[in-house]
């Protein structure tokens, strides 16, 4: 066996080994089914809402959270816009005159995590929340998230679960599916107590988390990942509340879903050096031992197997071109032979479809959670985009960290 | 369960996964071998029968002869194989080798059956005696097959018998000691003629062969 194929083994051997765990780690503890009970009482709760230029979206975003089932006086909606020069200021400050439960505030562009520390110190509630502008909640998220932190108080910090808004192209239909998959993960991190991010879409916080801990950080431009990472350096607890839902938009082209990427991607290796202490460390529990490790390596694994099989795809032609010049062979296509003797049945491939079955289970658990119907379209799409997508933002990821340049929003 | 027990579970797990893949793997490819050991086997048993009925029959009945002792579809199917089993099996794979060498006993048998038919019946059967080396040795070699492939692809029944030049078979060395075939790879014999050495492409491989345009092409087919 050559190195090339021994570095694919080990690739999959792991890629194996983290899918057997999770769905370990599910079967130990399956997710509960959404309950009618109401929580004993409602917290104070205020939505933080940073927006930067975001006029497309801010209205529906607000409108979200007044539809929200949960009792006015309760809840605080403080939408702070970071310096937006579109029609974003026009939009929040009509929503803050009809409505006194929605708060305006405008400051000078400083980034994601200044507009969210700036929410903070205007606020009040115990419960401190955050929905990007680009995002919309369920009606009962709000009342199903109190319901996990009235149950558990260790519970620090709460993430929902995060579905597309309606997928139109091929870019987003892949998302769709990704999302689905990231739920069942989302939820597998939790049985572990190890989610690794508190994603802007409606992540909700005990306000005592930015007494314990601090308050946002700039943090590479993932305030979010930094903020777990943070918390689980100090022991504090991050849990995912599956019966909460919020739709997101995502991005519509390949350059901005390659810039959105290759920035959460950088973020995470950038923090995880700022952490590097935690790296299989038993005293952070699975998050040192089994997240953090496995987050890097399937980082490089995705790298290693695309290189493994672009540099194969490449010499293949290549050989094949050089070979019809050098021998003046017309082209032609090979005949087939549909002989079972001539079917390819490499260990190599029974282990991919092996990841390939352990991930398709992966997903329709991820969807049973989150509730959402899979369509064989969005999959077909999922499966063929995905392996050529990934690798494009994990390589930009990585070059940027390289070259210490730091990423771009947009 | 205690957070140590998951961790070696989802090892055991995983490598019961691999060991699966592992074992499922190698049956195949004994299915593989086996499935090539029975067509050698028939071709043995097809050219044993072809040897006595020419014995039996000498060269009075020509016509009876000619109709039967073509086995170059047979031996091509099974040099598919064995190229497949050599490239996608351990080539050092001693069944593989054994396999190759039997192979090339059977070329061999099949080639002189087909010397004594055409002296006695007079056929004119065009043969490439094609010899390689997969030891690394030989960059042309896979281009000269693929050329060859190409050939007996659009002439059925150019009769083509390729040989790995170090395979340590005193059958072969004999034959390559009787040519005068030296290790400057690759090497041709085409119809008896003095060996040609180094690569050819297509035209030149044509060219060497003027015995082609007699030869009826895949889509137009005549008897030898």
């Amino acid at each position: 066996m050559d190195l090339g194929a021994l570095g694919v083994y080990t690739c999959l051997f792991m890629g194996l080994y983290f899918e057997v765990f999770l769905l370990i780690s599910f079967f130990e503890k399956r997710p509960s089914k959404k309950s009618d009970a109401v929580p004993r009482r409602f917290p104070t709760v205020s939505i933080i809402v940073p927006c930067y230029n975001e006029e497309r979206t801010i209205a529906a975003t607000v409108q979200s959270l007044l539809a929200l089932e949960y009792p006015k006086k309760k809840l605080d909606i403080v939408v702070v816009d970071d310096g937006s020069t579109d029609g974003t200021r026009t939009i929040a400050e009509r929503f803050a005159k009809k409505y006194p439960q929605v708060r305006y505030f405008y400051k000078e562009n400083g980034g994601k995590y200044t507009a969210l520390n700036f929410g903070i110190e205007a606020s009040h509630g115990d419960i401190v929340g955050c929905l990007d502008a680009d995002s919309f909640v369920a009606q009962d998220a709000l009342v199903e998230s109190v319901k996990y932190l009235e149950q558990d108080p260790s519970i620090m910090a709460l993430t929902p679960v995060m579905n597309v808004y309606r997928p139109r192209n091929l870019l987003e239909h892949m998302q769709a599916v990704e999302y689905i998959f990231g739920v069942f993960f989302k939820k597998m991190f939790d049985n572990l107590a190890s989610i690794s991010v508190l994603p802007g879409p409606f992540s909700l916080y005990r306000r005592e988390v930015f007494r314990r801990v601090g308050i946002f950080r700039r943090a590479h431009n993932t305030e979010d990942m930094e903020i777990a990472f943070r918390m689980h350096a100090h022991g504090l607890k991050i849990a995912n509340a599956h019966t909460a839902y919020v739709h997101t938009t995502v991005p519509k082209t390949l350059r901005t879903l390659l810039t959105q990427r290759a920035r959460w991607s950088q973020g995470y290796l950038q923090n995880s050096m700022d952490y590097k202490y935690m790296y299989g460390n038993p005293r952070f529990g699975h998050f040192g031992t089994f997240t953090l490790p496995f987050g890097l390596a399937a980082f490089a694994a995705g790298l290693y197997i695309a290189g493994y099989v672009l540099y194969n795809v490449v010499a293949t032609l290549w050989t094949r071109a050089f070979t019809l010049w050098a021998t003046g062979i017309p082209l032609h296509f090979p005949s087939l032979s549909i002989e079972w003797f001539f079917i390819n049945t490499s260990m190599m491939l029974f282990l991919t479809v092996a990841i390939f079955f352990m991930t398709m289970t992966a997903i329709i658990l991820g969807a049973r959670i989150a509730g959402v119907r899979l369509h064989a379209k969005s999959l077909a799409i999922y499966f063929m985009l995905f392996g050529f997508v990934a690798p494009l933002w994990l390589s930009r990821a990585v070059w940027n960290t390289a070259r210490v340049r730091e990423s771009v929003w947009r | 369960m205690k957070d140590w027990s998951k961790y070696i579970l989802a090892f055991i797990i995983t490598a019961a996964m691999f060991l699966t893949a592992f074992y499922l793997t190698n049956t195949i490819n004994n299915a593989r071998l086996a499935d090539i050991r029975s067509v050698q086997e028939q071709i043995a048993i097809d050219l044993l029968s072809s040897e006595t009925q020419f014995e039996l029959l000498g060269n009075l009945d020509c016509s009876i002869i000619a109709q039967n002792p073509i086995l170059s579809e047979e031996l091509n199917s099974l040099a598919e194989r064995l190229s497949f089993a050599e490239n996608n099996l351990n080539p050092k794979n001693s069944d593989v080798e054994r396999l190759k060498k039997q192979y090339a006993l059977l070329e061999i048998k099949d080639y002189l059956l087909m010397e004594q038919i055409s002296k006695k019946c007079g056929t004119k059967p065009v043969s490439v005696l094609y010899f390689y080396s997969n030891q690394g040795d030989c960059a042309d070699c896979s281009r000269a097959g693929d050329v060859l492939t190409y050939l007996r692809q659009e002439y059925p029944s150019l009769r083509v018998y390729s040989f790995d030049y170090n395979l340590d078979l005193g059958a072969l060395q004999t034959l390559i000691s009787l040519r005068k075939v030296k290790a400057d790879l690759p090497a041709f014999i085409i119809n008896n003629r003095a060996p040609v050495y180094g690569f050819k492409n297509l035209d030149e491989m044509q060219t060497l062969i003027p015995e082609l345009k007699d030869l009826a092409t895949s889509t137009v087919e005549t008897k030898l």
